[in-house]
């Protein structure tokens, strides 16, 4: 059984007005597939506006109205089951600045319906995972960047997701954070969870994910081994061309 | 399951807000300065009464004759009266100008055979009570003077007399503030509700919510709950500091009404009109700067129409009836109902009604705009 698998995904934001007003239709995605081995780091590249975050958006249920179909683990979306087997970390940190980090973890924990004592253990279990134990009652306005990029990620490990989705998880980071978030991402893919990596990074991309599908303008332009590509940043500038992306 | 999330959203909500001292200052101590202020400075105008203050007057006595220094002596040994003297070089054309008195009296030669009347002068920033009780002091006065009579108004209350109800007690200024100014800070939740709403939408929390099996209902009721609980307390502290606190420190009486528990249905109709409110802009905004600017427009704008700034009661005509576009005009009715007029249910409930149809208006088309991404 494959973690991910999109099947013919098409997706629009036009409203019909937009549509009928602009004469056509822009795709944020047309007939999109790709699929994740379980087990494995997948890499998601793509220039700016190629569709990722779309992707991101559809495969987390954020996003509903496309056609296709996105399976997780076998369960068709949008599901429960499926949803729960997911953790997120977006690209922007999504977390409550006026609260502290135990707060946060406190009130995902609640959202993901885990029960005040699984909160707590899993609580300090991925704050110790992301280093962030002894800032754990320290309001996340007081972090740096680093520290907040490593509380987006451990609330989004709290409730043990099978397969993770991370959105540009290394932003605005110093390598000692990025080099922390590596090493967290190798120990979660040993103990058998599957990670779906966006990233512009493309060192990033080529340091710790075995697989790779490359986007553009909402079409999949590339699917395979990280090992079947020499030098990752030449082969992603030849799929998708060197002229600015600024539409 | 949704009652844990629901109660962990009012829980995230709250500690948000009272970490927030601007959103405490703004909604908690905005009103509370604002009834203090408000009540000492309409402390004159609302009383039946001059009140601890007598008008500063200029006294001109030209003609110095037997009854016009008789009149000029009743004028300045009156209560209401403190005469000024014109002080050396001043015109006493200028005499307002240099703020030194508020109304100037001149008695001119030829007084006495009722040629010339009595010239009475105005700063033309005087207020309007206070210039009809000089106007009326001074013909009661000059008509003892010219025609002889001791005291006119022992006279005149034997042909005109006020009576009032046994139980009339005249309005202080506090029971119009304290419902004015709660109402007033209640529109305010507008501002921290929609500057949060977007906040969560910008920095892409709400997102984070979708991932997670949470239905939009519950975060829309999530973001709403709270903040109607926040204009409960807001109104229950207005009416404790009202109470119990206000009018020892300024000495101001102030009187709950004698249907107190009418207070209930009124506070949890207004405080769904006002968070309706919020909701409203909430979808209506699309940046942080515009939230501010219409949620503090609209609530000023309806304070201002509804009687908050301006007593409805010194409106004109036209605005007395435009007055009635505001949700803050109802509510400020149907408190002033409970409060003054001592009112039954049933002369309440047509406002409740207004007010709740405004509240299922804002929600519906705030239902039919919202966009969660």
């Amino acid at each position: 059984m494959k973690a991910l698998e999109i099947s013919g995904i098409s997706f629009c934001y036009n409203s019909p007005a937009d549509k009928s007003s602009s004469g056509g239709i822009e795709f944020a995605l047309r007939n999109f597939s790709m699929s994740v081995e379980k087990g494995k780091i997948h890499a998601l590249l793509g220039p700016n506006g190629a569709g990722k975050t779309t992707l991101m958006r559809i495969i987390t249920g954020v996003l509903r109205g496309y056609s296709g179909d996105v399976f997780i683990f076998g369960n068709k979306m949008p599901d429960n089951t499926a949803l729960m087997s997911i953790g997120c970390a977006p690209q922007a940190i999504s977390l409550y600045m006026s609260l502290t980090a135990l707060e946060n973890l406190h009130f995902f924990g609640v959202m993901a319906n885990l029960s005040d004592e699984q909160i707590a253990t899993r609580s300090d279990a991925v704050l110790a995972q992301t280093g962030l134990t002894d800032h754990a009652k320290k309001l996340v306005s007081t972090y740096s960047g680093g520290m907040q990029r490593r509380l987006n990620l451990a609330v989004a490990l709290l409730h043990s997701p099978k397969l993770l989705l991370l959105d540009e998880p290394t932003v605005g980071v110093d390598p000692q954070s990025r080099n922390h978030i590596y090493e967290t991402l190798r120990n979660l893919n040993a103990s058998g969870m599957t990670i779906l990596l966006s990233t512009h990074i493309m060192e990033e991309a080529a340091h710790i994910c075995s697989s790779i599908t490359l986007v553009d303008r909402g079409e999949m332009v590339f699917d395979g081994a990280m090992s079947a590509i020499d030098n990752l940043e030449k082969f992603f500038l030849e799929k998708t061309g060197r002229g600015l992306r600024d539409d | 399951m949704i009652k844990r999330q629901l109660t962990e959203f009012v829980k995230k909500e709250m500690l948000i807000m009272f970490r927030d001292k601007q959103t405490i200052l703004l909604l908690f101590f905005m009103p509370l300065a604002l009834i203090f202020f408000m009540t000492l400075a309409y402390k004159g105008v609302y009383a039946d009464k001059i009140y601890e203050k007598q008008i500063p007057l200029v006294i001109e006595n030209e003609s110095k004759t037997p009854k016009a220094n008789l009149l000029e002596k009743k004028i300045v040994s009156n209560k209401m009266i403190k005469r000024v003297d014109l002080p050396p070089g001043v015109d006493k054309d200028c005499i307002f100008e240099q703020g030194k008195a508020q109304v100037l009296v001149i008695i001119p030669k030829g007084f006495e055979e009722g040629t010339k009347p009595v010239e009475i002068y105005f700063d033309p920033v005087f207020d309007t009570g206070y210039k009809i009780a000089v106007r009326s002091l001074m013909t009661s006065l000059t008509v003892e003077v010219v025609m002889g009579i001791e005291n006119i108004d022992a006279i005149v209350a034997n042909l005109i007399t006020e009576k009032t109800k046994k139980d009339m007690i005249v309005p202080s200024p506090l029971q119009l503030t304290v419902p004015a100014y709660a109402i007033f800070a209640m529109f305010f939740i507008a501002i921290p509700m929609s500057i949060g709403f977007l906040k969560e939408k910008n920095d892409g929390t709400l997102q984070r919510l979708f991932t997670y099996s949470v239905s939009p209902n519950a975060i829309a009721l999530g973001k709403i709950i709270p903040y109607y609980v926040i204009n409960v307390i807001q109104f229950v502290l207005m009416l404790f500091v009202g109470t119990f606190i206000a009018p020892y420190l300024i000495d101001t009486p102030f009187q709950t009404g004698t249907h107190l528990w009418h207070l209930i249905p009124v506070t949890l109709v207004v405080a769904a009109a006002t968070t309706g409110f919020g909701v409203l802009i909430a979808t209506l905004a699309k940046t942080l700067e515009q939230t501010s600017t219409l949620a503090a427009t609209g609530a000023i704008l309806m304070g201002v129409l509804g009687g908050i700034m301006v007593p409805h009661f010194v409106m004109s005509h036209t605005m007395q009836k435009l007055a009635m576009i505001s949700p803050i005009f109802w509510a400020h009715q149907a408190y002033l109902d409970v409060f003054l007029r001592n009112a039954n249910f049933s002369t309440i409930l047509p406002k409740l009604a207004v007010l709740s149809l405004f509240a299922l208006a804002c929600f519906f088309i705030a239902g039919r705009r919202i966009k969660w991404m």
